[in-house]
């Protein structure tokens, strides 16, 4: 069997235990998309840090969000961080979230053949400012990617993809979407038996990306 | 060609031929595998007054064909000394011996039923039997996936199908065996009308599917060739002879058809 | 289970008509048992010449990404379209190149020769073994369900909306049979000086 096959497989069972527990989510509406990330930094199961970031801003108008292999993530997200702002700097326009969204994912694909690939998970929100559209791409660490109105990462997946199925449109207000992503960071908190601290929530828009308050210290009631 | 379900991958399969295993200290290991996967394909379709149990007649294994007629299909509770006519029909495809052995406990049973109750088994009674028979190998199963066919209470066509362990369902139609995910598509197109609508009904859900009615005797032993032509195209174990029983109110038809030897 | 051919599930299928071809894919994107996307195409347009991918989906996009370079690269050598049958080698000895790390692809091709004004159709193994065939060609996690509804449904010399016909219900009914592909479907109608590309919705489960 060739090496490469074994690999994938490899790393398909080891990412299906530990990197579950981080939960990235994101959503669009009308004009802007949410990307959220939760705050817990884990190891095994210790939480070394309860106010993670697990975002970086690419350029003006795109926001990544990853997950995965502890060593990995950020080192990925800003080397694609920086090689976006070179482009920004040499060519003096930014990249349009659809282009960036391929940079990133020809870089993962090109990773993934390699002698160590890199193993992220990442979430790309953004919002064009030239067609005013918002656009949001998941990619998994083979370097998969799709186009979604709404997307998640790790056990957000299972739990939070069939409230959104049931609840998103395509032409919702901001204040909708946040009431959608408080039901499913709700759910979150109320289904998973590990903390993972609550969300970190960035809204990208014409204006940018921007931190968006998030409290999760109310208790969610369950049966 | 390299194809990722080729069998070629997953090798074939013999009870016997499983190898010594050599392992590093020099001790020989044997073992030894109950089950071969004997290959062909069944298929059961019933009408208003009727029901075809259909299957091939080539047996293999792995890549040897071990003969050209051996019947999958079976007669149950048929009585040679007192010319009493059989009403129920059973196919076995999977390992062989199993389906063999599975078809003389059954049909003993239906003969027992009659001469100790006066009256031939229906084939409900014979269905939940059936299944019964086979949970109760659970632990060392029956390797055979089974259809069994006949007329209800009111003299319409009756189907039931089972996995290797005894669930069972009554349903239309059903293909098993190694064809089975060639003709099955196939069947639910052709006999179910899946993924057809009256033209012009309407838009979106007002769009109206066409409703499966039951089909006329002719069309459907003409579907059953079809599909079974289809297969011995495409799958390697599926071929020779095509053999028919279909179950009317005025006894079994046996129809055999040649199917291409290659 | 986790075989590279059947992490993400689809199916696409070619056919051949009377002075016509057609090629059909589904939408589904999945990982395992869990569907990420219901729309994502596997039918790549590279001028007259149509590819159809199913696989790994990081291969998908990645070779598709990489035919569509080389078949612009060709198209500005040679100042004119790229046939099938030339895509098809081009494809063919691409795929080989990784003999020994393959992209776990099967690739259909589908387009009409405007040299010859014939049909053309063919499919690949994941190492570039062409599968010339007259009649159609099948690959994806329903490839078992394709051959099964194709030979049965296809007949020679059909007319555009006959093909239509026959490759939608050979791909709709062979993808219900299979848990990994579905979820919506994308046909496209290949005639001498026309294309058609239709949306089937199908089962949504």
């Amino acid at each position: 069997m060739p090496r490469i096959l074994l690999n994938l497989i490899v790393h398909h069972l080891h990412l299906s235990s530990a990197s579950k527990m981080e939960n990235l989510l994101g959503l669009t509406g009308k004009d802007f998309t949410i990307v959220a990330a939760s705050k817990a930094a884990m190891r095994g199961a210790t939480i070394l840090k309860a106010s993670d970031d697990k975002t970086r801003s690419l350029n003006k108008n795109t926001l990544m969000a990853f997950s995965g292999e502890a060593g990995d993530t950020v080192h990925f997200a800003e080397f694609v961080q920086a090689n976006i702002q070179l482009y920004s700097m040499r060519n003096d326009t930014e990249l349009g979230p659809p282009a960036v969204a391929s940079f990133v994912r020809g870089e993962l694909a090109r990773s993934l053949r390699s002698k160590k690939p890199y193993t992220v998970n990442l979430l790309l929100g953004g919002y064009d400012p030239i067609t005013k559209k918002p656009h949001l791409f998941w990619l998994d660490y083979l370097a998969s990617v799709a186009p979604l109105p709404y997307a998640a990462h790790g056990y957000a997946q299972y739990y939070c993809l069939s409230i959104l199925d049931k609840h998103h449109h395509p032409d919702i207000e901001l204040e909708q979407g946040l009431k959608i992503l408080r039901m499913c960071t709700d759910e979150l908190q109320r289904r998973l038996p590990i903390d993972f601290k609550g969300m970190l929530v960035k809204v990208i828009d014409k204006d940018g990306v921007r931190e968006i308050d998030w409290d999760s210290s109310k208790a969610v009631k369950s049966a | 060609m390299l194809n990722a379900n080729s069998p070629l991958a997953s090798g074939p399969s013999y009870s016997f031929a499983t190898p010594p295993n050599q392992t590093s200290t020099n001790i020989k290991q044997h073992s030894f595998n109950p089950y071969t996967d004997n290959g062909g394909s069944t298929l059961g379709i019933t009408g208003d007054d009727f029901a075809i149990l259909a299957g091939d007649t080539r047996s293999t294994s792995g890549y040897n064909i071990n003969t050209r007629y051996a019947p999958k299909v079976f007669k149950i509770g048929e009585d040679d000394g007192t010319g009493e006519s059989a009403h129920i029909v059973l196919s076995v495809v999977g390992f062989a011996a199993d389906g063999n052995a599975l078809k003389e406990r059954l049909n003993a049973i239906v003969k027992m039923y009659r001469y100790q109750h006066g009256k031939p088994m229906s084939v409900k009674a014979c269905a939940q039997r059936l299944s019964t028979i086979l949970y109760g190998k659970r632990f060392f199963p029956y390797y055979v996936h089974a259809i069994l066919g006949g007329l209800d209470e009111e003299g319409k066509g009756a189907l039931y199908s089972y996995d290797p362990v005894g669930s069972y369902e009554r349903e239309q139609c059903r293909a098993a065996g190694a064809a089975a995910s060639l003709i099955m598509p196939f069947l639910d197109n052709q006999v179910n009308f899946k993924n057809q609508y009256i033209p012009g009904s309407g838009e979106g859900h007002a769009l109206e599917a066409r409703k499966a009615t039951p089909l006329p005797r002719a069309e459907v032993e003409q579907l059953v060739r079809d599909a079974f032509t289809s297969a011995v195209e495409r799958h390697i174990e599926v071929g020779d002879g095509l053999q028919m029983l279909v179950v009317t109110k005025n006894g079994i038809e046996e129809i055999y058809d040649p199917l291409k030897k290659d | 289970m986790s075989s590279p051919f059947s992490i993400n599930g689809g199916a696409c299928v070619a056919m051949v008509g009377k002075d016509c071809v057609a090629i059909a894919c589904d939408l589904r994107l999945g990982l395992q048992s869990l569907t990420v996307s219901n729309n994502f195409p596997k039918i790549f347009p590279y001028g007259d010449v149509y590819l159809g991918l199913t696989g790994l989906a990081t291969d998908v996009t990645t070779v598709a990404d990489l035919f569509r370079y080389k078949v612009n690269m060709y198209r500005l050598r040679e100042e004119r379209q790229i046939s099938p049958q030339t895509m098809a080698n081009l494809v063919s000895t691409s795929l080989y190149e990784k003999r020994f790390g393959p992209y776990f692809v099967s690739p259909v091709i589908a387009g009409i020769n405007h040299t010859t004004g014939k049909p053309f159709i063919c499919g690949f193994d994941s190492i570039g073994c062409i599968d010339f065939a007259k009649d159609f060609i099948v690959s994806g996690t329903a490839s078992d369900q394709l051959f099964g509804t194709c030979e049965g449904l296809w007949e020679p010399d059909m007319e555009p909306e006959d093909l239509f016909e026959t490759i939608s219900q050979a791909l709709l009914n062979a993808v219900d049979r299979d848990a990994l592909s579905g979820w919506g479907a994308y046909v496209y109608v290949i005639e001498k000086d026309k294309v058609t590309k239709r949306l089937l919705k199908g089962r949504q489960d």
